[in-house]
């Protein structure tokens, strides 16, 4: 029985141009925006780095140092209002290296913690309100070995709208 | 503490559209994207919350020469303090026995047995003196903290006699340990200030001193002292 080659021919193009379509389909990623953080503030601007403990241990393996701070978060979400979405905290690779953030939030945010270089989901859902305040308690970490003098630790909040 | 407080995200377009007429009007191109970087770049710097972390404790020394003090363990949150209590290392030689070569061991009225760093019973008293220290820093390992004794040049008596102070030496051991001890063995100089041994930064350093008596003398009768100062120095 003979068949003719071409709709072999076309059934392959078919489903090689689906192939192609299915991989090239753009994923749908949310736009992250920063969100406008104007109103935040904090008590203590300067933060105390503190040995996590007094003595370091034989071999040295511990040298992280702690401190601790307590800021008043303050969101415009106005540009949002009436949708829904995520709200991250993103703590930025910055020198003088590794860094850990731990928060503690009252309620209108979620606590967490993010390491340098990522950022971590603290709020999802409808944005209802044009602000959201909140007072996050941080512990910052970092190896006290990178740290000589004092250094600018910079976060941000970044909004993923569905 | 704000990096730039003026800056307001209404210069910033959520919705992201503001690019699509630009193809369009290609005479007005440059400017527009320089002034839409120029604003991207403000806006970013104003929606970033900035603290700055301040070292507070950067450089803490400790030596322990016989008892010491710590609140608790150190690795149950123990913090080290002030201790004034001078110890006593001390030998009593018969008179049979005096300056006849043979050793004569010391013991210490010290009580310092465990390691105030976990507790663990490091050292065996009374023959054994505790000497241990940590060196903390931050940045970068540096230089080692340096241990000198600051020896009198002679142990003397009520009317003036003297025993050279090289007459008493130490071994130097810990329960549990093996190879070279951090704060090794040695004999006293006569007189001076003397090397005993070193922290290097960030660590934790003790050793177990056994003392004795050379006895290869023949002093004039009496009870002899003399005092050793231990020093701890950072760079």
């Amino acid at each position: 029985m003979n068949h003719s080659p071409l709709p072999t021919l076309r059934s392959i193009a078919f489903f090689f141009a689906l192939g192609l379509s299915i991989i090239w389909a753009p994923a749908s990623h949310a736009r992250t925006s920063i969100i406008d953080d104007a109103g935040t503030t904090t008590l203590e601007p300067t933060v105390r780095l503190r040995f996590e403990s007094a003595a370091p241990p034989r071999g040295g393996a511990n040298n992280r140092m702690v401190g601790q701070t307590t800021v008043r978060v303050h969101l415009n979400l106005a540009p949002w209002l009436k949708h829904s979405g995520r709200i991250y905290l993103a703590l930025p690779a910055q020198p003088p290296g590794p860094l850990t953030a731990i928060w503690t939030a009252e309620g209108r945010l979620a606590s967490g913690q993010a390491h340098s270089g990522n950022r971590t989901l603290i709020y999802a859902g409808p944005i209802t309100t044009p602000f959201l305040e909140d007072v996050l308690r941080f512990q910052f970490m970092v190896d006290g070995a990178l740290v000589r003098r004092p250094f600018p630790v910079t976060f941000r909040f970044e909004f993923d709208e569905d | 503490m704000r990096t730039h407080p003026s800056a307001r995200p209404a210069a910033r377009s959520p919705r992201g559209t503001a690019g699509r007429s630009r193809l369009a009007d290609a005479t007005g191109l440059r400017p527009r994207i320089l002034g839409a970087v120029l604003l991207a770049s403000l806006s970013a710097e104003a929606s970033a919350y900035t603290l700055t972390l301040t070292p507070a404790s950067p450089q803490t020394v400790y030596l322990q020469v016989g008892v010491g003090s710590f609140t608790k363990n150190y690795n149950a949150g123990g913090v080290p303090g002030n201790n004034t209590t001078i110890n006593v290392v001390s030998t009593s030689v018969a008179a049979a026995a005096v300056g006849n070569g043979t050793a004569q061991a010391m013991t210490t009225d010290s009580t310092a047995a465990a390691s105030n760093l976990d507790g663990f019973v490091f050292c065996t008293v009374p023959g054994q003196l505790y000497i241990g220290g940590f060196y903390r820093t931050t940045g970068a390992t540096t230089a080692a903290a340096r241990i000198t004794a600051t020896v009198p040049a002679s142990l003397v008596n009520a009317s003036g006699s003297t025993i050279p102070f090289s007459s008493i030496q130490w071994t130097s051991s810990g329960n549990g340990d093996a190879g070279v001890e951090v704060f090794p063995g040695g004999t006293f100089v006569n007189g001076g200030a003397q090397s005993i041994g070193s922290i290097a930064s960030n660590q934790w350093a003790e050793s177990c001193w056994t003392f004795s008596y050379l006895n290869n003398t023949v002093p004039a009768a009496g009870t002899f002292t003399g005092r050793v100062l231990f020093t701890l120095s950072s760079p």
